[in-house]
């Protein structure tokens, strides 16, 4: 062993070492233009596995690559022409990741377009590429009110439905114009007519999704909390068979994205996006495994859209924030 | 970098212990969890089996940074003859076993630790380790080939652990 007994006093900075990042999503209130304010001073040390409300984590996610696209140009005058000061010309950020998992909500992030549940069909329902007419769902209507996890749907409703089904919660569509789907704005209605005033709609495009793990006295138990929280007792319960998007989809969803670096030597670095649109279709990688095996994974581009810092007015697309190991020179 | 190999050598001792502690050895009279460093221990020819034998082998090191990078590579052998009660039939099963073994205790989160000064700590003192101003990072295991030697199957895995170099550190 070593002979030297060092005391512990301020440490040099070096660079952050990380393996990898850890992606959260937060919705962003469209109606009203709101993102999900990340506040890395007060919450910037949080334990990834849980994440402050309202962030949803995302899990691990590889080749995060941010570009800044910002660019400055020079003012010049005289002949010759000598610069004599700098202009911001133009603010622009985007960034690339590929998700180590597959689910809904990383399934909408990378989608590009509207992100829709493969809801069950009815009985003799023509066929149709993201799912034909849908079969009636089952209203939340049970003694006892649902919570974010448990759906009351009476025990002869509850017949109907099978342990580890996915199920879509959301409201009815009936002529809603504008963004819908609770808890995220999951898409656009320019009018009942586009949406052939399917009662469905909503269900078919919300991210309010869950999997039911029990099934007791009338109450479907979810394996995970929904995402828009305890529904009120006018929704309805769509049982469904997966997901689906498409290419060619007009709608672009917007969230806050928050993604994190831990530092091998207890550093932290944190990019929030408080609004973050996808900038191209879906799109998948794959990645060798051995042989013929591949694990293909879900690969995103985004594009930052602009916030005003409260602090000071400035028009910024993300925050950086770094936070210093302990007793690490600064 | 000495302080680096200790800590790395006791965190995937205490690991290891945690996962299976009937992985014992008896070493020098004392029994003690199944985990060795080949350099700290009398020369021996004997190859210990049902035990995680640590070598120290490269070392590079990237004095770029403010801090001096070390980059060491732990290879850790182990072998097994199989428990004679089974004809050694098992060998292939008990190989399995503590390759994942390895796995659990290289790989669980976090793959790093703060980095300690043992030196007063040596000899049953019974003084705690010093915590430096660093942590000890380390990669996933690699593994190598299982060989068969006669009737024991033997397996090499390679870690990379990472370290800086603190101020008037030896």
């Amino acid at each position: 062993m070593s002979t030297t007994v060092t005391a512990v006093g301020l440490v040099g900075a070096v660079a952050p070492v990380t393996r990898r990042v850890r992606a959260y999503f937060a919705p962003v209130n469209r109606a009203a233009g709101a993102p999900t304010v990340f506040d890395a001073a007060h919450s910037g040390t949080f334990a990834l596995s849980s994440p402050p409300a309202p962030w949803v984590d995302l899990g691990w996610c590889t080749k995060f690559a941010r570009k800044s696209e910002t660019k400055i140009g020079a003012l010049t005058t005289g002949a010759p022409a000598v610069v004599q000061s700098q202009v911001v010309t133009q603010v622009e950020a985007t960034l690339q990741l590929e998700f180590e998992s597959w689910g809904k909500l990383q399934l909408a992030l990378a989608a590009g377009s509207q992100q829709m549940n493969l809801l069950q069909t009815a009985t003799g329902a023509a066929a149709n590429g993201s799912g034909g007419r849908a079969a009636q769902a089952v209203l939340l209507t049970g003694a006892a009110a649902s919570t974010a996890t448990a759906l009351n749907v009476g025990a002869a409703a509850a017949a109907q439905f099978e342990v580890g089904q996915l199920v879509s919660v959301d409201e009815d569509y009936v002529a809603q114009v504008g963004f819908v789907g609770s808890g995220v704005s999951a898409a656009y209605v320019s009018s009942p007519a586009s949406v052939a005033n399917d009662i469905n709609y909503i269900r078919r495009v919300s991210l309010n999704v869950g999997r039911v793990v029990s099934i007791a006295n009338g109450v479907l138990q979810l394996g995970a909390p929904l995402l828009a929280g305890a529904p009120p007792s006018g929704m309805q319960v769509s049982p469904l068979m997966g997901f689906v998007d498409r290419e060619g989809g007009g709608f672009f969803q917007e969230w806050s994205g928050l993604f994190v670096m831990d530092g091998e030597q207890g550093d932290r670095v944190i990019y929030h996006y408080p609004r973050l649109q996808a900038m191209q279709g879906s799109a998948e990688m794959a990645e060798a495994l051995a042989g013929p095996l591949e694990k293909v994974k879900l690969a995103g581009a985004f594009r930052a859209l602009p916030v005003k810092d409260a602090n000071d007015g400035e028009t910024v697309l993300c925050f950086r924030s770094y936070l210093p190991g302990a007793m690490r020179a600064v | 970098m000495q302080n680096a190999r200790d800590t790395f050598y006791v965190t995937l001792r205490d690991r290891l212990a945690a996962v299976n502690p009937a992985r014992t050895i008896v070493l020098r009279g004392v029994i003690r969890p199944g985990v060795l460093v080949e350099e700290n221990e009398l020369a021996s020819a004997t190859v210990p089996v049902n035990a995680f034998c640590l070598h120290w082998t490269g070392l590079s090191v990237d004095a770029q940074g403010a801090l001096p990078l070390a980059t060491m590579t732990c290879e850790i052998s182990y072998a097994t003859d199989g428990d004679s009660g089974n004809g050694g039939m098992d060998r292939g099963r008990l190989l399995s076993a503590m390759d994942a073994e390895l796995v659990a205790a290289v790989s669980a989160a976090p793959q790093s630790v703060t980095k300690r000064n043992y030196v007063g700590a040596a000899g049953g003192s019974g003084l705690a380790p010093v915590a430096m101003g660093t942590n000890v990072f380390w990669g996933d295991a690699a593994f190598g080939a299982a060989v068969v030697n006669t009737e024991r199957l033997e397996r090499v895995a390679t870690v990379e652990v990472f370290c800086y170099q603190e101020a008037g550190e030896l």
